[in-house]
């Protein structure tokens, strides 16, 4: 159980119910941001642990344009005549302590990877366009977080978060004790972390006994 | 941190009283689009836009991945190298780049929107037919941009308080630092640039020195302990 493929599901209806009003253009912590399904401290690798992060997704959305003859949802999602769109027009950033991993080309950190192009969950009518590759290493001791961010509010029913509505998935793999020091030293080799080069790295410790 | 994966997504939504805006917001609503005209996504003063034009530091190297926008319009997405436009004529004249028809956004996007109608969205689902395989480089000290072209302009046959929203989408992966340098060394080789030969790369310097060590300390043991 030293490598365990993992995954984190946050829903903003469950627990604590986002209000979507005081919610909207904020960067929302799906870990400890208070609303959603949450957990009890921040995300952080122990001495003996090491994450990689290998894919992140949240509610997608479609850009339509304005038309007050629509009443109903389009494909799926809460359609809001203001902005023109149907869904939250959300995006998931990755924070490594305290430096956010997705930047514009100016250099200035955004809002992260668009849901549009990294749909949560996937259908027919959104896939993705995004590959999170190179994957992304949190180091032992390091805290990371994943936060969400989302501005169309006429995509909620209500004034509060319902079911399905905004959702982000998180999928890492967790290396534990020795597995993390073989990827520390793959690491310091330039070699991608990954189960299949964990288990070469054995591989060859053992041929070479 | 040396390679990462980005990506940058634009669309015609700004504030009201405003074309263009730093930061997305809340208030945002659609704006007009001219049919024809070349909209630069980084600073092309319509829809989210960043504060300056993209372009490579001397130790950065850039290797787009993949464009796409919205087919709906007619749209097509170009990029531009410096002044050079990547996508051309088979007889070497301009055009408005990969149609979106070809590179959809979202992926399963319909082909075609109708604002006059309680049912605008066509019931198709769009699946990629391009790939931007090879890739492109910006090298070092480079500006690029990637320029969005709708054939119809919005607001077309519809109510004069309607205007179709339309987005596009670049991924690319920035290296920096050392791995811009390796990706540098990798071109001058001639050897595709992505993550895998950079780290391919890597693999080879540690082991070159590897084993000029172990040669250098094999040559001291033949001299009797004498370096």
């Amino acid at each position: 159980m030293s490598m365990r493929s993992q995954v984190y599901d946050w829903d903003a209806s469950r627990g604590t119910a986002m209000t979507v009003a005081t919610s909207a253009g904020k960067r929302t912590s799906i870990f400890i941001g208070g609303v959603g399904n949450n957990i009890t401290k921040p995300a952080e690798t122990s001495a003996t642990e090491f994450v990689v992060i290998e894919d992140i997704a949240v509610t997608p959305t479609l850009p339509i344009g304005v038309d007050t003859q629509i009443a109903t949802a389009q494909r799926g999602l809460t359609y809001g005549v203001a902005m023109g769109i149907a869904g939250p027009r959300a995006y998931v950033q990755v924070r490594i302590n305290t430096t956010d991993y997705f930047l514009d080309p100016d250099n200035v950190p955004n809002d992260g990877i668009p849901g549009t192009s990294s749909p949560y969950p996937r259908s027919i009518d959104f896939q993705p366009s995004f590959n999170l590759y190179p994957d992304v290493y949190v180091l032992p001791g390091q805290v990371w977080d994943v936060l969400v961010t989302f501005f169309n509010t006429q995509a909620f029913a209500g004034a509060t978060a319902a079911a399905g509505e905004l959702r982000c998935f998180v999928k890492y793999t967790l290396y534990d004790g020795p597995d993390a020091l073989i990827a520390n030293k793959l690491l310091e080799m330039g070699i991608s972390i990954n189960p299949g080069n964990v288990d070469w790295y054995k591989r060859s410790l053992l041929a070479s006994q | 941190m040396s390679m990462r994966s980005q990506v940058y997504e634009w669309a015609n939504l700004a504030p009201v009283g405003v074309s263009s805006a730093l930061r997305r917001s809340t208030a945002d609503v659609p704006k007009a689009l001219t049919a024809g005209r070349e909209y630069d996504l980084f600073i092309g003063g319509t829809g989210n836009n960043i504060t300056k034009p993209a372009e490579t530091t001397a130790t950065q190297f850039i290797v787009i991945e993949d464009i796409a926008c919205s087919p709906h319009l007619g749209g097509a997405i170009q990029i531009r190298i410096n002044t050079t436009d990547y996508f051309q004529n088979p007889d070497v004249t301009d055009q408005a780049g990969i149609p979106g028809l070809a590179s959809p956004y979202p992926r399963g996007a319909p082909s075609s929107v109708n604002l006059a109608s309680a049912t605008p969205l066509n019931s198709d689902q769009l699946l990629k037919s391009f790939d931007l395989y090879p890739d492109v480089y910006v090298l070092p000290g480079q500006t690029f941009q990637i320029l969005y072209t709708a054939e119809t302009a919005t607001g077309v046959g519809v109510a004069a308080t309607s205007t179709e929203v339309v987005a596009a989408f670049v991924k690319y992966t920035l290296y920096d630092g050392p791995d811009a340098l390796i990706a540098n060394k990798l071109l001058e080789l001639g050897v595709t640039i992505n993550p895998n030969n950079v780290d391919w790369y890597k693999r080879s310097l540690i082991e070159q020195q590897q084993r000029s060590a172990s040669m250098a300390a094999a040559a001291a043991m033949a001299n009797g302990g004498q370096a």
